[in-house]
């Protein structure tokens, strides 16, 4: 038994990762009905998350900062390898993934009637590939998963989306492999200029600091620009709207939940982590980029009449503030960035999970149809009202943690100096503080949403409406409470990723320090 | 057993707040546990807070402060805990004893409410975080709990969700809360900046180092006096917090508007206790403003023209909860101004008093809007002390504390206020001595329009049940007689100066009935009893006698009637400035920005060119698939083929 526990410890990611690939070989040889599929793929989803909170409970250390559950196998040569590995950062996001998966599975319900079997394979595909993503410390195998990760998700909007769906899951495909190209050159850059022979993330990023500066900015370049494309930021976008307007439910919860992640991830692993230099030289440039995200979206919401394109454009605002956290260089921003991350994709999932069960019931996304849904659905009126303070960054929620650790972190940063104004401060402060509007555009346009869907007359129209289902109940309680736990006590998460966020701050520092 | 008090007093708190998750969780079935258990908790924390202020009273040396860290990132910290001191005993009386008195006027006021649980459930929620406001050891914390009441005040004026106006009214509460909100951020962001590196061991931006920080941050040349980043900006930042919550302005619009809410929300919260917070947190705030003249004098104006403003739009409204509501910003005003012009302990000394006597006057208006069938137009009601005695009664006596009638409570408060502007800033004494006449015209007003002359009304008003007159009554005590503890009247002179104050304490030492005539018999102490006969007999003559001096106004001087009826169109502007400058404006920019920069240039213009590209390439490609591959690996390619150029 012993041996047995050990040789799992030892393969554990790679373990997380096969799961889901079995699962979905398995589902393909089932038959073609809905609730076996399902019950068969949530088990297989409990078993990772119980998988990653063995890892987490057992041997994994946060407050050890270096990479931890190495696995480094041949692979093709000596020079791309198979390399797992994972810290406090890609832990937590991890632990997100396995967190929404069960709760996407369980929300897949009233989608996946048609094709389950294929549905619930591709499901079981975007997994393996985020969490690959999460986990690769090869920057080949990241590579891969990153790309491996657009397939599924293409058909999940194509085959189970709405109305214009073949439009959005194409917009979507043309972004994402237009990332997908520049992170492609940006590794080949990176991998022949450095000369390290290798495509170790953690020996490359060494390396990093070391090739000519215009390699290094041009890398960082085509990096970011990826990273934003996924995160997603202005000016690239666009397709999220129409890829949240079209997808199903469960994706849209899925996509706003984990996938936008990877996109911050990859800024907090590759962009801090290989160019400090650079993101500290260029860190004015992404603040302001960040104060357009989260000002420019935020009034974006409050013009649009479907509500899924509210939460969608909510989604670009809310990550803005990951792009500030990570541009303050601060250990603050940092860890807020993470924590926003953390908590926007339990609260995005929320949201598209009631805006969906909207839409189920009534087949409309338009404001201007609701009026007064208390009287017949109150249960989803109090969770919408829930769901809705903490995306406006209520105190005691998840939002607020990662908002107010950013808006600290970023005030106080020494590295918007470079654009220095004649009067006391310098740019970057000026840009916080226009941030700091979206305080008050994000409470506008979420209560304003519920004004018109939930409150004033009703509009008799829907008077046969049932109320929340018990499996939707499910969903979104889970959900909530976690947004709840972690909003009153954000340390019981923070601790998982603080040590590596701060070692990655202070890295970043001493590299920026050293110049 | 002191210092057991002091330090389980956090059980205060607590109990509201598990009572409200009891009610939600378990027995939202049941009407009667759930009153009971939000009763039970604030009874106890009443008696509980009555301890705390004996023990802290007994000995004010003596206080507790309590931290837990909340979260941390590198050297930035933050977090909550509990701080037991007079200001804070003080508020805790006050915020449990009007949350006792009005949930058991709820007990009889909302019997028919369907959701009669929820309501109970939301009340303790309410008096959870007001109270934990009230705690609050940093400025901080006192953020979270800022931003808690004031989601509760949302749910709450929302309650009666299908009312369109109460639905317009709570989302308009919220967002012009968080205009404050984001200012008072903006503050705190810029505080923490400019002492950041003396919070290094000490609670970060706790009230008790709030001073010594800003005197090490101004001494070491960090922050200046006036600047940018300055004490003044810092503090002016801050104040938009408390104009936002105690609606003063040009942030007061929610408030009249929250009256959509049930009545005993508009006493608890939206007269005693959350509006009052604003004024709590200047007070707290103290040390910002102590050092930014300039800062304090604009707390003082911001407070003066609003007490004027908002006594100017009372005069002529009918509804009787929005007179009650305008009166309650006036008010407001009155301790702001206090704030600013140095008096500490009468502005706060006029929040205590004018929590007891405004709540009071709220129940007394919902008792008579029962009785009248839900009716809140004065034009209908008049006669009604026929019918209930008991309620004209109380309201008599809140509207005579509240205009200034000599020895009730709010003649002591608003006297010292009026005594320090005379002292500190004529003009403001002024605009002061002016509301004050206002005052007492538009509350006698009220009074005679709804309780003197014949009933005007179609329904069968009745005295209501007791629940409701019970608490009018315990509160009518207070209304009356709190006022003393300020006076000169009790032995050792002015009690409330001497136990809350900023910086050092001048002792009143004299005291009695003599020192009390002289004291009145001074210029400043003769205006504002003088106004408060005019404004008193001005109204007799109008509404009692029938002297038409109204219709006079009304008819001949419309232009200024209108300004006063029409609350000087301020809400008019600001729908003007969103409708007509905000949303087009943006609209037309985003459509710019998506339509043409984003889908536009870039996605067309960038498919524009793979098409052109392809358009060249399809002469030796044929496949649309293999133009992808093409394109990517040609690039890739040419990318290395240039590297492997510079390389060598």
């Amino acid at each position: 038994m012993d041996k047995l526990t050990e040789f799992f410890l030892q393969h554990a990611l790679s373990t997380i990762l096969l799961v889901p690939i079995i699962a979905a070989v398995i589902i393909a040889f089932l038959p073609n009905r809905e609730p076996l599929c399902r019950i068969l793929s949530l088990i297989f989803s409990l078993d990772i998350l119980l998988n990653v909170l063995v890892v987490i409970f057992s041997k994994f250390d946060p407050n050890l900062t270096a990479l931890q559950y190495v696995e480094n196998y041949q692979w093709f040569g000596d020079t791309i390898r198979f390399k797992l590995a994972t810290d406090g950062l890609s832990i937590s996001m991890v632990l997100l993934m396995a967190i929404l998966l069960p709760v996407v599975i369980i929300a897949s319900e009233p989608i996946a009637k048609e094709k389950p079997k294929l549905y619930y394979s591709m499901l079981m595909m975007v997994t393996t590939s985020v969490l690959g993503v999460f986990l690769a410390q090869d920057l080949f195998l990241f590579f891969l998963f990153w790309e491996l990760e657009l397939i599924p998700m293409y058909f999940l909007i194509a085959i189970w989306g709405g109305a214009n769906r073949n439009y959005a899951a194409m917009k979507f495909l043309i972004y994402t492999f237009v990332a997908g190209v520049c992170m492609f050159a940006a590794v080949l850059l990176l991998y022949f200029s450095s000369g390290a022979n290798t495509f170790d993330m953690e020996v490359l990023s060494r390396y990093a600091g070391s090739i000519p500066h215009n390699f290094q900015l041009a890398c960082f370049l085509l990096f970011f620009i990826c990273f934003i494309i996924k995160l997603p930021s202005f000016p690239f976008h666009t397709w999220l709207p129409d890829a949240h307007v079209e997808a199903p439910t469960p994706v849209s919860m899925l996509l706003a939940g984990i996938l936008l992640k990877m996109g911050g991830y990859g800024i907090y692993r590759i962009c801090a982590g290989f160019f400090p230099n650079i993101l500290a030289e260029l860190g004015l440039w992404i603040v302001i980029l960040a104060a357009v995200n989260i000002v420019g979206a935020a009034i974006a919401c409050l013009v649009q009449d479907d509500m899924k394109r509210i939460i969608a454009y909510s989604s670009v605002s809310h990550m803005g503030f990951v792009l500030l956290g990570v541009a303050s260089l601060t250990s603050a921003g940092f860890s807020g960035g993470i924590f926003q991350m953390f908590s926007h994709g339990l609260i995005s999932a929320a949201l598209f999970m009631l805006v969906g069960t909207l839409y189920e019931r009534t087949h409309t996304r338009q404001i201007s149809d609701y009026g007064g849904m208390t009287k017949y659905m109150p249960k989803c009126f109090y969770f919408f009202t829930l769901a809705c303070m903490a995306n406006l960054a209520l105190p005691v929620l998840s939002g607020f943690v990662g908002e107010s650790l950013i808006f600290y972190g970023a005030f106080t940063s020494k590295f918007f100096t470079t654009f220095p104004t004649t009067i006391h401060f310098n740019f970057g402060q000026i840009c916080v503080l226009f941030s700091a509007i979206s305080v008050v555009l994000t409470a506008g346009y979420m209560l304003w949403l519920i004004q018109r869907v939930f409150m004033g007359p009703e509009n008799t129209k829907w008077s046969k409406l049932t109320d929340l289902r018990t499996s939707e109940i499910v969903v979104l309680a889970l959900l909530l409470a976690l947004v709840v736990i972690w909003g009153i006590y954000p340390v019981s998460l923070s601790n998982l990723y603080e040590p590596s966020s701060t070692a990655l701050v202070s890295y970043v520092s001493k590299v920026v320090g050293g110049l | 057993m002191i210092d057991q008090i002091l330090k389980y007093s956090w059980l205060i708190a607590l109990l509201p707040l598990v009572s409200a998750l009891l009610i939600i969780f378990f027995f939202y079935f049941s009407r009667k546990i759930s009153a009971f258990l939000s009763i039970g908790s604030v009874a106890y924390g009443l008696i509980h807070s009555l301890y705390v202020l004996y023990a802290i009273y007994m000995n004010s040396a003596k206080h507790i402060e309590l931290n837990f860290p909340w979260i941390s990132a590198g050297a930035f910290k933050l977090f909550v805990g509990y701080l037991v001191d007079p200001l804070c005993a003080m508020m805790l009386v006050v915020v449990c004893s009007v949350s006792f008195f009005v949930q058991v006027y709820t007990y009889g006021y909302m019997k028919d409410d369907p959701s009669y649980s929820k309501f109970y459930a939301y009340l303790s929620l309410f008096t959870f975080s007001m109270l934990g406001l009230v705690f609050s050891t940093n400025l901080f914390q006192s953020y979270i709990f800022w931003e808690l009441v004031g989601v509760c005040s949302y749910l709450l004026i929302g309650f009666w969700w299908y009312k369109p106006s109460a639905a317009n009214a709570c989302t308009k509460a919220f967002v012009v809360n968080r205009v404050g909100d984001a200012g008072l951020l903006i503050g705190l962001l810029m505080l923490y900046f400019s002492t950041q590196n003396f919070w290094n061991d000490k609670i970060t931006l706790s009230f008790s180092q709030l001073r010594p920080a800003i005197d090490f941050a101004v001494h070491s040349n960090v922050l200046p006096i006036v600047g940018i980043i300055s004490v003044t900006t810092i503090a002016l930042f801050v104040l938009m917090g408390p104009m936002a919550k105690s609606a003063q302005f040009p942030l007061h619009v929610w408030l009249p508007d929250a009256m959509e809410g049930p009545t005993p929300i508009s006493a608890l919260i939206h007269a005693a206790t959350m509006v009052a917070a604003g004024v709590y947190l200047i007070a707290r705030c103290y040390p910002l403003y102590i050092v930014a003249p300039v800062a304090m004098s604009v707390v003082a104006w911001i407070g003066g023209i609003t007490a004027i403003f908002s006594a100017t739009i009372a005069l002529s409204q009918y509804d009787i909860k929005r007179t009650l509501a305008y009166s309650t910003c006036s008010q407001l005003g009155y301790m702001v101004m206090a704030l600013g012009l140095g008096a500490y302990s009468a502005g706060l000394f006029h929040l205590m008093t004018h929590a007891f006597f405004k709540a009071m006057l709220f129940l007394c208006s919902g008792s008579v809007i029962i009785a009248c069938h839900h009716e809140q137009d004065m034009r209908h009601m008049g006669g009604l002390r026929k019918y209930m005695p008991i309620t004209s009664m109380t309201c008599l006596i809140g509207v005579l504390a509240i205009s200034g009638f000599p020895l009730m409570s709010g003649f002591w408060s608003k006297d010292m206020i009026l005594a320090s502007a005379w002292e500190h800033n004529k003009p403001l004494f002024v605009v002061g001595a002016v509301s004050a006449l206002l005052t007492a015209f538009y509350m006698f007003r009220l009074y005679f329009m709804t309780f003197s002359g014949n009933y005007r009304g179609h329904s069968h008003p009745h005295e209501t049940t007791p629940s409701i007159t019970i608490p009018l009554i315990l509160l009518a005590i207070p209304s009356i007689f709190i006022g003393l503890i300020g006076s000169p009247l009790i032995k050792g002179g002015d009690k409330f100066s001497a136990f809350i104050f900023y910086g050092e304490h001048h002792a009143h030492a004299e005291w009695g009935f003599n020192v009390f005539l002289k004291e009145l018999m001074t210029i400043q102490g003769l205006i504002p009893l003088a106004a408060f006969l005019i404004g008193t007999f001005l109204a007799w003559l109008v509404y009692v006698k029938g002297f038409p001096i109204n219709k006079f106004v009304q008819d001949n001087l419309k232009p200024i009637y209108n300004l006063s009826f029409n609350k000087w169109y301020i809400d008019e502007i600001y729908f003007w400035i969103l409708n007509k400058i905000i949303f087009p404006v943006y609209r037309i920019s985003w459509n710019f920005v998506d339509k043409v920069v984003v889908d536009g240039v870039f996605v067309n213009g960038s498919a524009f060119v793979v098409s052109l590209v392809g358009g060249g390439l399809r002469y030796i490609e044929t496949g649309r698939g293999q133009l992808y591959v093409l394109v990517i690996f040609g690039s890739v390619l040419f990318a290395l083929l240039l590297l492997l150029t510079r390389l060598k």
